[in-house]
């Protein structure tokens, strides 16, 4: 009897508790501002170091770069860079590596797809991804 | 009623071959079975915790009529949630052919897409869909549970949009 009423008592004590289910596709979920989602790419900011390919500990990163038009300029732009997301692990190095913060983190995290071409992502899409960026305003 | 068959268009006629009952049928059929999609239990990694937390209080797949099951006998969709190894993946393969039609697969994770951090592991499938059919991917390591509702919600769509339409949505 006594673990009736205690039972019961516990089952009042939470009805009238706030809920705690995200009311997720509905309503967007708050990420932390440290949230690792899919990278966002500044073409304009890449000064082509490799150091991005380098570090990247799946091989996911692919880049290349050509000479600067202008002959007066030193240095190199990029050409084309591209993230195989299949076997990206999100481990955030190499945003950490980058010297001028061409790439970077956002809180984009829906991703999935249909099939595996999709999940491999060019430079023209990640420089679209620039919403939710790390750091950023949003 | 009368209809002038004749002055329709080539696709619309195709389109009024097809029995009207059926296609109805059909779509009642896909909206039955896109809300009560019934995961079997399949977690062979850290993806595994993920899911775990997907069905529990805060993300509460039970709101979208997935509920877990334990066996593959009751199950419509296999989460394969972790790194698939060589050793592993016969066993896949038999779980896979023990639930009943129709069935699905979403790979959840980088392991399961494409063999994520272990792709040059000699121990590793480099994605489950070696081993069988599958039908949506999420990338991540691990994904987190929204990504994995998301991936749910793109698998319901899939289903209801094959059903509508006769094509499947990767030939677009």
């Amino acid at each position: 009897m006594l673990g009736l009423l205690k039972g019961m008592g516990v089952t009042l004590k939470n009805m009238t508790k706030k809920k705690v289910t995200y009311k997720y596709p509905d309503e967007p979920v708050k990420m932390p501002e440290r949230f690792r989602g899919i990278q966002h790419f500044d073409p304009e900011k890449c000064i082509v170091c490799n150091q991005c390919a380098r570090v990247c500990p799946t091989d996911c990163i692919t880049l290349t770069g050509r000479k600067h038009p202008d002959p007066n300029k030193r240095g190199k732009i990029i050409d084309t860079y591209d993230i195989n997301f299949e076997i990206c692990i999100l481990c955030d190095l190499c945003t950490e590596v980058c010297p001028t913060e061409a790439i970077v983190m956002t809180r984009n995290f829906e991703l999935a797809a249909y099939s595996r071409d999709e999940l491999f992502k060019d430079m023209e899409w990640l420089h679209d991804n620039n919403t939710k960026i790390r750091g950023g305003s949003q | 009623m009368e209809v002038n068959l004749e002055s329709l268009a080539v696709g619309e006629y195709k389109e009024l071959e097809r029995n009207v009952f059926t296609t109805t049928l059909e779509n009642v059929k896909a909206w039955a079975r896109s809300n009560s999609l019934w995961p079997m239990t399949f977690g062979l990694a850290c993806c595994a915790i993920e899911m775990m937390g997907t069905g529990a209080a805060h993300y509460d797949l039970d709101r979208f009529g997935t509920i877990f099951r334990a066996s593959p006998r009751q199950s419509d969709v296999m989460i394969v949630a972790g790194t698939v190894t060589k050793k592993m993946a016969p066993l896949l393969r038999r779980l896979y052919d023990q639930m009943p039609e129709p069935k699905w697969v979403i790979a959840m994770g980088s392991c399961a897409t494409a063999g994520g951090p272990y792709v040059k592991s000699y121990s590793v499938v480099k994605g489950v869909d070696q081993i069988v059919p599958v039908d949506v991917y999420i990338p991540g390591c691990p994904p987190n549970p929204a990504a994995l509702i998301y991936g749910i919600h793109k698998l319901q769509e899939k289903i209801r949009y094959e059903a509508k339409t006769g094509k499947r949505v990767t030939d677009t």
